[in-house]
């Protein structure tokens, strides 16, 4: 049996996912140690996790150091790697979103959209016609409106708090946001028994979960 | 932008340096006498190629060409592959003097640079192109030599995964309401994207039967070890009987565990309408190539006969393949001026016996430790070190 890289986001998600394994019946130990350590070896399932930031998970599938991996949608959809996306696992649930201050009409001339996901929302934009230009921002991207810097944002909504605290409302939704099982094509192919048998098995715990 | 240091080369572009250069005049000489023997001809076409009749009809998206002007103002592209070029030759030229054509190619190939690494825009592609068959045994013929070719190659762990595009066009329409429908399904799968192939599924509204059937297909048809497992999805068509005369071919030339169906297998190009295969091997994050049935680009050419053949990338072929051990002996003829005839006579003498002897002035510095024997060539004898 062959070695199995699982590339997992470091956190929360990381947990869920860890506990969705062991549900699904593979043998890990119940407590890991989450100290720094970037590479944890589970020698009984033969399976190696590398843990990495969210928005480098797909890259480390798509170049093929790492078997499968899990994702978020919204990264899925920003970077667009040429990776298998296999199984919705439902958790970290969340949406895009576009807000900004209440009624406030974008600018007629160069409407500013300050986000963490330009390829996302040019695109959206773009989809419904809309000509803007991107700001690119790496965090508390709820200020930009507030102080003048962009008519819009693009972002995460989970609980919509964040928003809400900050005086913003949301204008349009753009797409459905959860963590997905996505696979490098090589290893799809030539790992296909054991990574087929861990979607299987993944998938039965979800939905045994839900109903 | 910082400005552009000595030592540097444009994003993408690699050097191929002597131990890769051998590594690849071997991997050549052996491709080509492998592909010699089954009545494969060679052949070289221009890098840069018209925008409009190449770059135009060539599978690679516009997005991924290389291109240029030339001093009338037309568009030119640096050739992205080398099919689209061999079927301008063989459309304008090659057919008429002879059917079918059998041709074969090593050629760097380029796409638009990238900034992440990992993607050269320039590498080295070869391949086969049969034109001029359009029959299931041409499709046999490619799918097998390009598994008997890794095999002669000892590459040690790969797969050659086959699907149809027909047969994928007939199980979409056959479970969905309509034209755009089954459109949207085969772009999802275009993307390898599963999830939203199901969540489409979903959104559609379609009868329970057919989405059943569609999800059932999903969960099914991307590994399918045995063809007989695609029938109950599949009204009785050619298609079908193709694949299985195909699957019984493959069978028959005892390749059988190279092969695994995917029939979710899709291109973005809408003339790949027949079958179509991708080539996987360990050691490599990334697919060593592809292949397929491509009639429809010849019909773009004026052309109407059959065309299926394969192309793989040297440079993801190199990863995979083990290092060669062959340690050939080099000698270093060391002479001085009083010497330099008698040395002259012996490096000759080496090379006559296939030896790579280097004549090497002995006033002039060298690092020994780079030849495997040094011969100082005295007055007298010839002195071995």
């Amino acid at each position: 049996m062959s070695e199995l890289t699982i590339a997992m986001p470091k956190g929360r998600i990381f947990e869920e996912a860890y506990q969705m394994l062991i549900e699904a019946g593979f043998n890990l130990p119940a407590e890991v140690e989450m100290s720094r350590k970037l590479m944890i070896e589970i020698p009984e399932e033969n399976i190696r996790f590398i843990l990495a930031k969210p928005m480098d998970v797909p890259t480390y599938v798509e170049h093929g150091v790492a078997d499968i991996g899990i994702a978020g949608k919204d990264v899925l959809l920003e970077q667009e790697r040429e990776v298998h996306e296999l199984l919705d696992l439902k958790i970290s649930a969340c949406y895009l979103a576009s807000a900004g201050l209440p009624n406030t009409v974008m600018d007629e001339i160069a409407p500013r959209i300050a986000t963490k996901y330009p390829h996302i929302a040019t695109k959206y934009y773009k989809g419904i016609g809309e000509q803007v230009e991107i700001i690119e921002l790496n965090g508390s991207i709820e200020l930009a409106p507030m102080i003048g810097l962009a008519d819009r944002i693009v972002d995460i909504v989970s609980t919509g708090r964040t928003l809400k605290e900050n005086g913003l409302v949301e204008y349009e939704h753009i797409a459905d946001i959860s963590s997905r099982l996505i696979a490098n094509p090589v290893s799809y192919r030539m790992k296909s028994a054991r990574i087929l048998d861990l979607a299987k098995r993944l998938k039965q715990t979800i939905e045994g979960g839900v109903q | 932008m910082s400005s552009i240091k000595m030592f540097e080369k444009p994003v993408g572009m690699r050097d191929t340096l002597p131990k890769i250069f051998d590594k690849t005049e071997q991997l050549r000489q052996q491709t080509r006498e492998f592909l010699r023997v089954r009545g494969y001809d060679f052949i070289k076409t221009p890098s840069v190629e018209y925008y409009d009749t190449v770059g135009k009809a060539s599978a690679i998206q516009d997005a991924l060409l290389f291109k240029l002007f030339d001093n009338q103002g037309n568009t030119l592209v640096l050739r992205p592959e080398m099919t689209t070029p061999i079927v301008r030759v063989a459309s304008s030229k090659l057919l008429k003097e002879q059917t079918p054509l059998r041709l074969g190619y090593f050629s760097n190939v380029f796409r638009a640079q990238e900034v992440e690494g990992g993607r050269p825009a320039e590498f080295e592609q070869m391949g086969i192109e049969l034109i001029g068959d359009e029959t299931v045994y041409a499709d046999a013929e490619v799918v097998a030599t390009v598994i008997e070719l890794l095999q002669a190659l000892h590459v040690q762990d790969f797969k050659v995964t086959i699907g149809h595009a027909g047969i994928l066009q007939c199980v979409l329409s056959d479970y969905t309401e309509s034209a755009i429908e089954a459109n949207a399904l085969r772009n999802l799968l275009v993307k390898r994207n599963y999830v939203g192939f199901e969540e489409a599924v979903a959104s559609f509204d379609l009868p329970k039967a057919k989405s059943d059937a569609l999800m059932q297909f999903i969960g099914e048809a991307t590994n399918i070890e045995k063809i007989k497992d695609i029938e109950k999805y599949v009204r009785k068509n050619e298609a079908l009987q193709y694949m299985q005369k195909l699957d019984e071919l493959l069978a028959d030339a005892g390749l059988a565990d190279y092969i695994d169906f995917d029939f979710t297998l899709s291109s973005h190009m809408n003339y790949y309408t027949g079958m179509l295969f991708e080539v996987f091997a360990s050691g490599s994050g990334f697919a060593l190539g592809n292949g397929g049935r491509y009639d429809g680009l010849l019909t773009e050419f004026g052309v109407t006969t059959g065309a299926t053949g394969f192309g793989l990338r040297v440079d993801r072929l190199l990863e995979v393949l083990p290092l060669p051990t062959v340690a050939t002996e080099r000698v270093l003829v060391q002479f001085n001026e009083a010497t330099f005839t008698k040395a002259l006579q012996l490096a000759n003498e080496l090379r006559e016996q296939g030896v790579s002897a280097t004549l090497h002035n002995a006033d002039v510095p060298v690092n020994e430790a780079n030849y495997s024997r040094v011969i100082h060539v005295t007055k007298g004898a010839i002195g071995n070190e």
